[in-house]
């Protein structure tokens, strides 16, 4: 039989080897001693004995994992230990409800950030992925470099895309379009203004496949003054009608059938046609000339058609076809190699169908794109918020491990494994994440208007679809993993035997990581606050920027055509009425998206076959009052007057038009020729059509500040056309519009009356900027808000920790200042650090984006300064509320307990 | 001795019929019962045994009571009644097995 001593032996032995949880350890100890007394019976000596056995059981390790199995094996019902972590994960977060909703607030905010720019992003890669054939649509683009103008543009030759489709294997369909501006469409009586309009061939639905409901898609668009529309016209025009057959009549005059009615197409498509116009009623459009690019071509490849293949036959086809033309209309011994030695280019190329909506901005696209280095700027931003957001979770969770040690450490010396800990801070913030992200889905809700009506997209919460909920779960899981796996790694890690003798390290001073994180959120919102500054600043640059004209003050009344033969009256009448200090009715304006027209001209008297003679020049049909409308500057010479009969054959150019020029001895008089019209679309050798130059106007900007300015010459109009632009003094806008409005009803019955300011206009030129400018303003406002949070939180943290050492502080005569400065300053700092590091990560950042602008503001190193002390402010004042409040307190309070 | 790969699946099926067999059972009585019946050949380790009489008892098969013996603390297993029930199915399952483990090793069992 054992002795006690060897009962007490056995006992410390085995507690000492870690056999400690109860119900096993109990039972080990009479297993061993009933074992250990079977074996002494047979003669063995005590402890040889207990070796024996213990060897059998694998000594301290065999024992430790017997321990370990037993408790597993308890564990068969996992739903119960679940609901024990919940239970316990929800206890601790009510019972910190300060930091859980700081937790929260951050990542439901970052969350519905990421969410609603996740939709974004979606939605912009989705565009033109719904065609049938999208992989094998195809269109041209062409880059052409001649007498001192470069474009890269979609025009093409009216001929090519027949040539393509009948010439080239790998071509099965050719489609073209041309855009003639918008319409107005009537059925009997009353006009409508129509934007969405465009001239094509009939293949048009052979190579996009859109759907077509009514007629039939083979035949329609086959015959002059046919056109197709889309049902949304149908139902506009023709409401519980069966529109086909119908007719419609385009601008008064064009009588048009209806042959097809497609479905409308989506909005996440590059184009958003609702009439097509058969090209077949248009003659230009069977002109055989390959030196005139107007038509956008896009092409349908064979299945398994190579495209590089097809493309590398262009520049044959452009010695074939191009150059014999070119060479006839220009004379002289014009050879290709004499073109390209010149430094001209002329050169086609394919581009995917997929590529047009991101990575596409040329010279006639239908509808301004998209830029992918936004989409990825976008994402990566929003990628920053979440981090901020899940970082706050962190060094709260981290920062808080003080107040928790004592949890890990009795929890430990209860049994529980490392593993087991993890899990139970896993799934406090999986639950945190969790909370967030339905938060997140309601705020995403409510900012979804506001996001579109910036963004112009119309984007809407998929809650029909079943991946949302997928993905939301998997974002909250992943969510909830992200910013609690390294407070779970950290909290279990404690000993218990340090913690539970208070050795743990607390507050600020341990968290080297920390410190980073807090770093890591300034720096990011730092660089966003520089951001928002720079694009502000640019855009205020643009706003302000001496143009040449004056963008003020302009009213543009457009399809003045409507009036018919009451254009002129029109415009007299109200000029009349002394509101309007001038007018002017022209196409051509100082905006984009007016009318352009360039030709080459050259010095008359000099060779025309010589290349570098000829410029490639803006040609603006004007009127008498054109220039003083607009306010633009007349710098040598004068404006075309009246009192100059002579005037018709007058010009004013620009100041770029005279670098390219190269007059030799005085401008003003000299002469500016180029080929005269041949009665057919084309340039007659034999006819030279000589321009006087009267005056020369100073630079103004008529495209983006992105642009140089180009050469621009201005002549009179022989018969006056498109919108007319008033010049008025009146501060009261609503009595002018109201004027002309009133006018136009009684001189153009049954039209609309449409009308813009030539600044709005103006701005709509940098609506992608304005857009990326208050995008970014949001987007760096919420970043600092939760970078903030999570910086109160850490304040009221720390001086919770030193509650004690304030009070001690304080007793010994600390003033409130010297504390507060005490508990500000490490935090202060780290925002400091935060500052140095974003301040070139910005300057990169900014010279990138403003390397596409010609004309640029100079970002000083104000700026940089300006954001710097406004994060820092911003910093502080969050911070002193907490360390304010921390140091006023009583310290009679703080120190009385213990 | 016999495999430890061998008893793995049948463990349970061991204790539940030593069980019942004995009534009343702790769990040195248990590997020591065992290896009597076995003559040897099966020697249940503590690092099986111990993890299986607790699952059983934490599914509810097993109940347990406890005797405190002078320092020592005895921990007794018994039957539950679905315990005893389930022990007839387990053995039944266990010689279809057998019979099944003959036909594919092509052997001739008594």
């Amino acid at each position: 039989m054992l002795t006690n001593d060897h009962i007490d032996y056995i006992i410390k032995d085995l507690n000492y080897r870690g056999i400690v949880v109860e119900g096993i350890q109990d039972e080990l100890i009479d297993h061993i001693c009933s074992a250990v007394e079977t074996e002494m019976a047979g003669g063995s000596r005590f402890i040889d004995a207990y070796h024996h056995i213990l060897k059998s059981f694998g000594h301290t390790a065999g024992l430790r994992e017997t321990q370990k199995q037993v408790i597993d094996s308890e564990n068969i019902k996992p739903k119960d230990m679940l609901k024990n972590y919940f239970t316990v994960a929800i206890r601790n977060l009510r019972k910190h409800s300060f930091y859980s909703f700081i937790n929260v607030a951050g990542l439901s905010i970052g969350l519905a950030i990421c969410f609603v720019i996740s939709l974004f992003v979606i939605n912009e890669i989705s565009y033109d992925k719904h065609f049938v054939n999208a992989d094998r649509i195809y269109r041209v683009k062409s880059e052409i470099k001649f007498g001192g103008n470069h474009s890269n543009m979609l025009y093409c030759p009216a001929v090519m895309a027949g040539t393509l489709a009948t010439e080239y294997a790998e071509v099965e369909a050719a489609v073209r379009f041309r855009e003639r501006g918008s319409y107005l469409v009537k059925r009997t009586i009353d006009n409508i203004k129509e934007d969405h309009v465009i001239w094509t061939d009939k293949d048009f639905f052979k190579v996009f496949g859109i759907p077509v409901i009514a007629g039939n898609a083979e035949t329609a668009l086959a015959e002059p003054n046919s056109i197709a529309i889309s049902e949304r016209m149908a139902e506009k025009y023709f409401p519980n009608e069966n529109a086909l057959g119908q007719t419609l009549i385009l601008d008064n005059e064009m009588n048009v059938k209806i042959t097809a009615i497609y479905k409308t197409l989506p909005t996440n498509t590059h184009f958003h046609f609702d009439i097509l116009i058969a090209l077949e009623g248009l003659e230009e459009a069977k002109r055989p000339v390959w030196y005139s690019n107007n038509f956008q071509t896009y092409l349908l490849l064979r299945t398994a058609a190579d495209s590089k293949k097809l493309e590398s036959k262009f520049p044959a086809l452009v010695v074939k076809r191009v150059m014999p033309q070119l060479a006839e209309v220009l004379g002289g011994d014009f050879t290709m190699e004499k073109f390209i030695a010149a430094g001209n280019k002329m050169e086609y190329t394919l581009q995917p169908l997929a590529d047009i909506h991101l990575k596409s901005s040329l010279q006639g696209e239908f509808e301004p794109n998209f830029d992918i280095a936004y989409v990825y700027l976008f994402l990566a931003v929003a990628l920053f918020i979440l981090i901020i957001a899940c970082i706050n979770f962190m060094n709260l969770s981290t920062a808080r491990s003080a107040n928790r040690a004592k949890e890990v450490g009795i929890r430990k010396v209860m049994g529980s494994f490392r593993s087991h800990l993890m899990r139970q801070f896993l799934i406090e913030s999986i639950l945190l994440s969790f909370i967030s992200i339905l938060f997140a889905l309601l705020i995403a809700y409510v900012l979804l208007p506001l996001f579109n009506e910036l963004s112009g997209r119309t984007l809407v919460i998929p809650f029909q679809q079943p991946a949302l909920y997928e993905i939301i779960i998997l974002a909250a899981l992943g969510v909830g993993f992200l910013a609690g796996i390294y407070p779970a790694f950290f909290l279990s890690a404690f000993k218990p035997v340090s913690v539970l003798k208070g050795h743990v390290a607390l507050g600020m001073k341990s968290g080297f990581i920390r410190s980073a994180l807090v770093v890591f959120q300034f720096t990011v919102s730092i660089f966003l606050v520089i951001g928002t500054m720079a694009v502000t600043q640019q855009l205020n640059y643009i706003q302000n920027k001496k143009l040449g004209f004056n963008k003020d003050q302009v009213l543009v009344i457009e399809d003045a055509y409507a009036l018919g033969r009451n254009r002129m009256p029109f415009k007299d009448e109200i000029m009349r009425s002394g509101k309007m200090e001038n007018a002017t009715m022209t196409g051509f304006l100082p905006v984009s998206g007016t009318w352009r027209s360039d030709n080459p001209w050259w010095v008359e008297g000099r060779d025309p076959a010589v290349q570098e003679n000829m410029v490639s020049i803006q040609n603006w049909r004007v009127d008498y009052d054109y220039i003083k409308t607009m306010g633009m500057n007349i710098k040598e010479g004068r404006d075309f007057s009246l009192d100059f009969p002579s005037d018709s054959s007058a010009v004013i150019i620009n100041e770029a038009a005279i670098k390219h020029f190269n007059f030799s001895g005085e401008i003003i008089g000299s002469k500016i020729a180029t080929f005269g019209d041949d009665g057919k679309g084309g340039p007659d050798r034999n006819k030279l059509n000589t321009l006087t130059v009267v005056g020369i106007v100073e630079n103004f900007h008529f495209e983006s500040l992105k642009q140089n300015v180009t050469p621009l010459m201005m002549e009179l109009s022989k018969q006056p056309e498109g919108p007319i632009s008033f010049r008025f003094q009146s501060q009261n806008t609503q009595e002018v519009i109201k004027l002309v409005e009133t006018k136009w009803k009684e001189m153009a019955p049954g039209q609309p009356f449409t009308y813009y300011f030539l600044d709005q206009r103006f701005g709509s030129m940098y609506a992608a900027e304005t857009q990326l400018g208050k995008i970014f303003g949001i987007f760096s406002v919420i970043a600092i808000l939760i970078a903030c949070l999570g910086l109160f939180a850490l304040t009221a943290f720390t001086a919770e920790q030193r509650m004690k050492e304030i009070g001690i502080r304080k007793v010994l005569g600390a003033s409130i200042s010297s504390i507060v400065m005490l508990l500000s300053k490490e935090l202060g700092k780290l925002v400091l650090i935060a500052f140095v590091l974003a301040a070139p990560l910005a300057w990169f950042g900014i010279n990138w984006w403003l390397k596409e602008y010609a004309y640029k503001t100079e970002i000083g190193v104000r700026l940089y300064l300006a954001a710097g002390i406004a994060a820092f402010i911003i910093a502080l004042t969050t911070m002193s509320f907490q360390s304010f409040k921390a140091a006023a307190s009583d310290p009679v309070k703080s120190l009385k307990s213990e | 001795m016999h495999s430890p790969e061998l008893l793995k699946g049948t463990l349970q099926t061991i204790l539940l019929k030593v069980l019942k067999d004995h009534g009343k059972m702790y769990g040195y009585e248990i590997t020591q019962r065992v290896k009597e019946l076995s003559d040897g050949h099966i020697l249940l380790t503590e690092g099986a045994l111990y993890p299986s009489l607790h699952k059983l008892d934490a599914e509810g098969l097993l109940k347990t009571e406890t005797v405190m013996m002078g320092k020592r603390v005895r921990k007794y297993y018994t039957l539950t009644p679905e315990g005893k029930s389930l022990v007839k199915e387990r053995v039944s399952e266990f010689v279809e097995f057998i019979r099944t483990m003959g036909n594919v090793l092509q052997i001739e069992l008594n």
